[in-house]
């Protein structure tokens, strides 16, 4: 399973700090605990909210580059802006690289599209149009029909495409979990060469316990078929569940993730602590 | 790499339950290497008797795993991983050792006895025996005990298997017993018995020859029984 650390973001304060001092040994403080913590992709998000487009084509270059500098770890580039996208491809290692992402939107789908395909990247598509993300599962599978056509029109393949159901906090509307696991299934009947990723964190927000909830939510998420995700990799709660939900699904043969982590109960203990 | 690194690296990977090169093991980071299935054609290929394969490479590995697992160092996913590494094994040599006039080790039959539906224990003494040698005949769950001691007449069947995991059922293996003695084939089988509820006792008392607790003791007792 793929899991995409999500601590590099721009909107975080300490982030934030970080790309603006263009601090590179707390970047890949960052980049490396998440690494060594699980992560398989780590998530880069500059935008900050202040300066320039042109400050932030500049973060992506020098964040993108530091981090493949002294990792061998791909990057999910995490914008909606194509030219920030392009530089992140460009200041790449040649390895795998995650482009976050694209939505159901005349304006740029096109434009995205080529630009994983031509950097040979995979390509995060979001179950939203133009307006915003529909309420119902019904519409964010009419918005991921529409993604999956720019990238047939446009020879991407769609194995390379990483559909996100999107996910809301339930503490503003309690449908929502639902709405979003129902929009994985979805995706995994009409589209299943396709895979599924997704933000986890949101579903708390605004609720206590949150690691609790974010843990349950992917036992779901991964019964429906969920294939990548994007979480906080430092948290133990969703890190152990991507365990015990691959254990129980039947997707970590002969449970060798499950056992490695959990096999000396005394060594999991000194782990957590 | 000679005859000695070839058992190695298959003993290795059996202990590891390594099949294919793709398989994890437990260990990390051993995807990709080659695996039992590799290792044994390339022996085979580099012309190492297939009898030493056997013999030199996976009992011993399986020797180690039922040690671990005794211990408590290896729980069942990781003894049917090895298990399975040996199956696989034994179905790539088992052409070769029969041209070679190496016979098994004998027919096993095996099944769950009637009345009775579980079939997770039997299934793991199933493929721990298939990799250890013997020509396993298993009849599944809910089998009656005619049904049993008929096959065991027509496949002239040297061990026989009986699984339980009812209070209800396991006096079925009793019926099974008088069964064969009626069918005057008693003394030319081996019964072994196993289950949560049979007992060292139990089986003394229904006339069985060995009580297993798990896999690896029907392994200990059928080599008593059988030296190599």
């Amino acid at each position: 399973m793929i899991i995409v650390g999500e601590n590099i973001n721009g909107t975080l304060p300490e982030v934030k700090h970080i790309l603006l001092k263009q601090d590179r040994d707390r970047l890949l403080e960052l980049a490396q605990s998440q690494a060594v913590a699980g992560a398989t992709f780590i998530d880069v998000n500059v935008g900050t909210g202040i300066g320039s487009r042109q400050n932030e084509l500049a973060a992506m270059q020098w964040a993108v580059g530091a981090i493949q500098a002294e990792m061998d770890i791909p990057i999910c580039i995490d914008s909606a802006d194509p030219l920030i996208i392009e530089k992140g491809l460009e200041i790449r290692n040649g390895g795998r690289a995650l482009v976050n992402s694209v939505k159901a939107d005349e304006k740029n789908i096109t434009q995205i599209v080529r630009l994983a395909k031509r950097y040979d990247a995979q390509l995060v598509g979001l179950a939203m149009n133009a307006a915003g993300i529909p309420e119902t599962e019904r519409d964010r599978l009419t918005a991921c029909r529409k993604i999956a056509v720019a990238c047939r029109e446009n020879g991407f393949s769609i194995e390379n495409l990483y559909f996100d159901p999107l996910v809301i906090p339930i503490s503003a509307d309690a449908r929502q979990g639902r709405v979003t696991l129902k929009t994985i299934a979805g995706i995994k009947s009409q589209f299943p060469d396709a895979k599924t990723i997704m933000g986890l964190s949101n579903v708390s927000y605004g609720l206590p316990g949150r690691s609790r909830l974010n843990a349950a939510f992917l036992h779901m998420a991964i019964y429906e078929g969920l294939d990548a995700v994007i979480l906080n990799p430092l948290d133990e709660a969703v890190m152990s569940a991507v365990k015990t939900a691959r254990a129980i699904t039947g997707k970590d043969r002969h449970f060798r993730r499950y056992m490695r982590s959990f096999r000396y109960p005394a060594k999991e203990k000194t782990k957590n602590e | 790499m000679n005859e000695k690194e070839i058992f190695k690296e298959i003993s290795f990977n059996v202990v590891q339950g390594r099949f294919r090169s793709e398989d994890e093991g437990i260990e990390e980071g051993l995807e990709g290497r080659p695996g039992v299935k590799d290792l044994v054609q390339k022996g085979i290929e580099a012309g190492v008797s297939p009898k030493k394969i056997v013999v030199n490479a996976l009992t011993q590995a399986m020797d180690s795993v039922g040690k671990k697992f005794e211990s408590g160092e290896y729980l069942i996913p990781d003894m049917l991983a090895s298990a399975e590494c040996v199956g696989g094994a034994m179905d790539i040599l088992k052409p070769l050792l029969s041209k070679d006039g190496v016979k098994t080790k004998g027919k096993f039959l095996i099944a769950t006895v009637a009345g009775d539906l579980h079939d997770i224990g039997k299934n793991i003494v199933k493929i721990i025996l298939k990799g250890e040698g013997y020509e396993v005949l298993d009849l599944g769950t809910d089998v009656p005990a005619d049904k049993i001691v008929e096959t065991a007449r027509q496949q002239d069947v040297q061990f026989v298997g009986l699984s339980a995991l009812l209070t209800t059922t396991m006096r079925s293996m009793e019926d099974v017993i008088q069964k064969f003695k009626a069918a005057g084939i008693r003394d030319r089988i081996k019964v072994l018995i196993g289950g949560a509820p049979t007992s060292q006792e139990f089986a003394a008392e229904i006339g069985a020859d060995a009580y297993c607790s798990d896999a690896f003791k029907a392994v200990e007792y059928l080599k008593q029984v059988q030296p190599a």
